[in-house]
């Protein structure tokens, strides 16, 4: 596949277009959703240092998913803040793990968020953000291809946290061992659709954007099985259903009704 | 093995480096239960906004510090120390002026970074 | 952001007869402009003060990225979320450092961190009375961006020159950083006063329910009014320099220009600087609502306190678990 310089060079194929843009839905959706459950958690971290520390991973986060949308509104799509606040559900390609509630409550009243969670996730999630950037940074769509090579040289410190907050869990005490042990294999039964490519799957991989989808998880489960004391027996599973096919949970209608409620009360206002 | 959190609050003093010519400059103090969780947390809590090359964490426990009484007594000197700096060879300037040379001082010296190439 | 004011209990100083020396010393020390440290001696009062002080300080900042929290995940772009996350940041970083003073402070009565959330949740640590309102809509989130934090910074800057030198570089560490914020606050009001009429409504409206808040911000003028003050004592251990009122009247003069250069009115027909007097005239708030206030019976205390007691109870399994590994 020869090298696409530019958003009106990557418009002139329809395939190669839609396959694009639904990679870039993916990246995009995955960041800003998990970067949205953690900004719940700014103020009610397990102590203030933390809670500093955590929550410029979460703006970093962010930032990522704005420089996709980016990329997508150079694609014509709209603009950015359009696309991280006005697609209903049905459209959006996160992977449903990402959406999930912290705990139960809510950051507004009764926050019992559950910090094994947000530890098992982001370890998982950093990992596989990591495997599934370094995938792209050869990608046929040369200005796909920097922003990844951009963000990953801010993602390592993230990656660095989460593992060790995981790793100094596990091996703390039997409490915080089995909390951590739950949601791995919590995990398990829910994380699977991150590796789907989604429905233009094969003309990603055809249009050199990216690698399969076995390669993916292999290289994802060669690194989690290095730090994961108790790996759980058999494949990540898809419990929840897929969000590259557009597949949600409640959950996902609970955070949009949060992050838009402000931007819904005037879409044509200057905010 | 304890079940009361206070040793989760161990103090540790935070060090960064700014630029690749600049000492290792003390930051602030943190909180956290040990010396790998104090280094992840000490950039984002002090250095958000500035550049930074290098963070040191030092257990606060393990620097030796001068007391309230040793900065009190042994910090003050008398002025009488100018054999030690330039400011007590200054009339050589006059001297070499006579001799029509040009004084070494601290900016010529400096200076003398690149000399000519053979 | 957060200004100091008292609550109750007066402090009694009593010196030994040996102490008198060092006091002295202490005294042409500050008056020196030196600065004191955590280890040197210092008059019991002084101490007990900063802590006081500088633990209600922190708290409030930690309290006070609450109320501006509700509105991080709804902010209404990219920006604004990541702009007011960055801010809130910054305020629990603010309470960080700040507390981290003051459990050096504490040292010397064996109390650290622990007995700080555990102060601030049986109601023996108060948190300023600021943050005990709601924040009802996103025009809120910008009235505490701005005016409430431009209260803070006429507090704190106040204080840069402090005499118990950690609280002084601190300070310099949070004065900093609010410059940021300050235009942080402005930019969203910015946008609100030149935006659509239910957005200037909204701003306006939003105004209308801080002004109490903003004229408390400083505290009563004097003890006379709510039965205790400590500002005396704290100029003149060169702590602060301003009275209350000193600085309420700055933060008038510097802010009642720019509020009304955006077409917004407060709720009070007679305020207004007066030439001759050369000050401004306004109507004194509710002294008997703030002390209510500052006693947690404040519109939103019982649930920010839930909110911070739900936090800390429900996290402590992560900091029992690190407490007992093997300390690095």
């Amino acid at each position: 596949m020869t090298a696409i310089e530019s958003p009106k060079q990557a418009l002139e194929n329809q395939i190669y277009a839609l396959a694009l843009k639904d990679l870039l839905y993916q990246l995009a959706d995955d960041d800003f959703l998990i970067s949205f459950r953690g900004s719940e958690w700014l103020g009610l971290a397990p102590h203030v240092e933390e809670d500093v520390a955590f929550s410029s991973i979460t703006q970093n986060t962010m930032g990522h998913a704005f420089l996709f949308y980016s990329l997508l509104e150079d694609l014509g799509a709209g603009d950015a803040d359009k696309l991280a606040h006005a697609r209903p559900a049905k459209e959006r390609k996160n992977t449903v793990y990402a959406e999930k509630r912290n705990g139960d409550g809510s950051y507004l009243e009764d926050p019992y968020y559950d910090w094994a969670l947000t530890v098992v996730r982001y370890f998982l999630y950093e990992v596989f953000k990591k495997v599934k950037l370094e995938a792209i940074t050869n990608c046929s769509y040369r200005p796909l291809a920097n922003v990844a090579k951009k963000v990953l040289m801010e993602q390592p410190y993230h990656l660095a946290h989460w593992r060790l907050w995981f790793q100094q869990l596990q091996e703390a005490n039997e409490d915080a061992a089995a909390r951590i042990q739950q949601r791995v294999e919590e995990a398990w039964r829910q994380f699977g659709d991150a590796f789907d490519l989604g429905p233009y799957g094969t003309e990603m991989q055809e249009a050199g954007l990216i690698a399969d989808e076995e390669t993916l998880w292999a290289a994802w489960f060669s690194e989690v099985q290095e730090v994961i004391q108790h790996m759980p027996a058999g494949p990540l599973e898809k419990q929840l259903g897929s969000g590259r096919f557009g597949e949600h949970t409640a959950d996902l209608d609970h955070a949009l009704h949060i992050l838009s409620e402000v931007y819904n009360s005037d879409r044509e206002a200057v905010w | 093995m304890g079940t009361n959190e206070t040793n989760f609050y161990q103090e540790y003093e935070v060090f960064s480096k700014r630029s690749a010519k600049a000492p290792v400059q003390h930051q602030f103090s943190l909180l956290a239960p040990n010396e790998e969780m104090a280094l992840i947390m000490a950039q984002e809590n002090f250095m958000r906004r500035e550049d930074v090359l290098d963070v040191w964490v030092v257990k606060k426990s393990h620097i030796r510090a001068m007391t309230s009484e040793e900065r009190q007594n042994w910090t003050k000197r008398l002025d009488n120390k100018d054999y030690r700096t330039t400011k007590g060879y200054g009339y050589l300037r006059k001297k070499w002026r006579e001799k029509e040379q040009g004084m070494l001082d601290e900016k010529e010296i400096l200076s003398w970074k690149e000399v000519k190439k053979s | 952001m957060y200004n100091y004011v008292e609550d109750g209990d007066s402090q009694t100083t009593a010196y030994m007869a040996d102490d008198q020396e060092k006091y002295e010393q202490f005294m042409a020390r500050i008056e020196a402009g030196e600065k004191i440290e955590a280890d040197d001696w210092m008059p019991n009062d002084y101490r007990q003060a900063l802590i006081k002080l500088i633990s209600m300080h922190g708290i409030s900042e930690i309290m006070g990225a609450l109320p501006e929290k509700e509105w991080v995940p709804k902010a209404p772009t990219l920006r604004r979320k990541l702009g007011i996350m960055a801010k809130v940041q910054d305020e629990m970083g603010h309470g960080q450092l700040l507390l981290r003073v003051t459990e050096d402070l504490m040292r010397p009565f064996g109390r650290n961190r622990e007995n700080l959330m555990k102060d601030l949740l049986n109601g023996d640590l108060k948190f300023h009375n600021v943050f005990h309102m709601p924040t009802k809509t996103w025009a809120d989130a910008g009235m505490v961006g701005w005016l409430v934090d431009g209260a803070a910074i006429i507090s704190q800057t106040n204080m840069l020159d402090a005499s118990y030198g950690p609280y002084q570089r601190a300070l310099q560490r949070i004065c900093a950083e609010e410059v940021f914020h300050a235009q942080h606050g402005e930019s969203i009001i910015m946008a609100l006063a030149e935006g659509t009429k239910q957005q200037r409504d909204m701003l306006q409206e939003s105004l209308n329910r801080w002004w109490p808040s903003l004229l408390m911000f400083f505290g009563p003028a004097s003890a006379a009014t709510t039965g205790s003050s400590k500002q005396d004592i704290m100029i003149k251990y060169r702590i602060r320099k301003s009275t209350n009122e000193e600085l309420r009247q700055a933060f008038l003069s510097k802010y009642m220009p720019r509020v009304f250069s955006l077409g917004l009115t407060v709720p009070d027909e007679t305020c207004h600087y007066d030439e001759e007097k050369e000050e401004w005239i306004y109507q004194q708030p509710d002294w008997e609502e703030f002390k209510k206030i500052i006693r947690n019976q404040g519109p939103r205390s019982k649930e920010r306190l839930r909110l911070r007691e739900i936090a800390y109870e429900n996290n402590r399994w992560v900091r029992r678990a690190l407490a007992a590994q093997p300390v690095g």
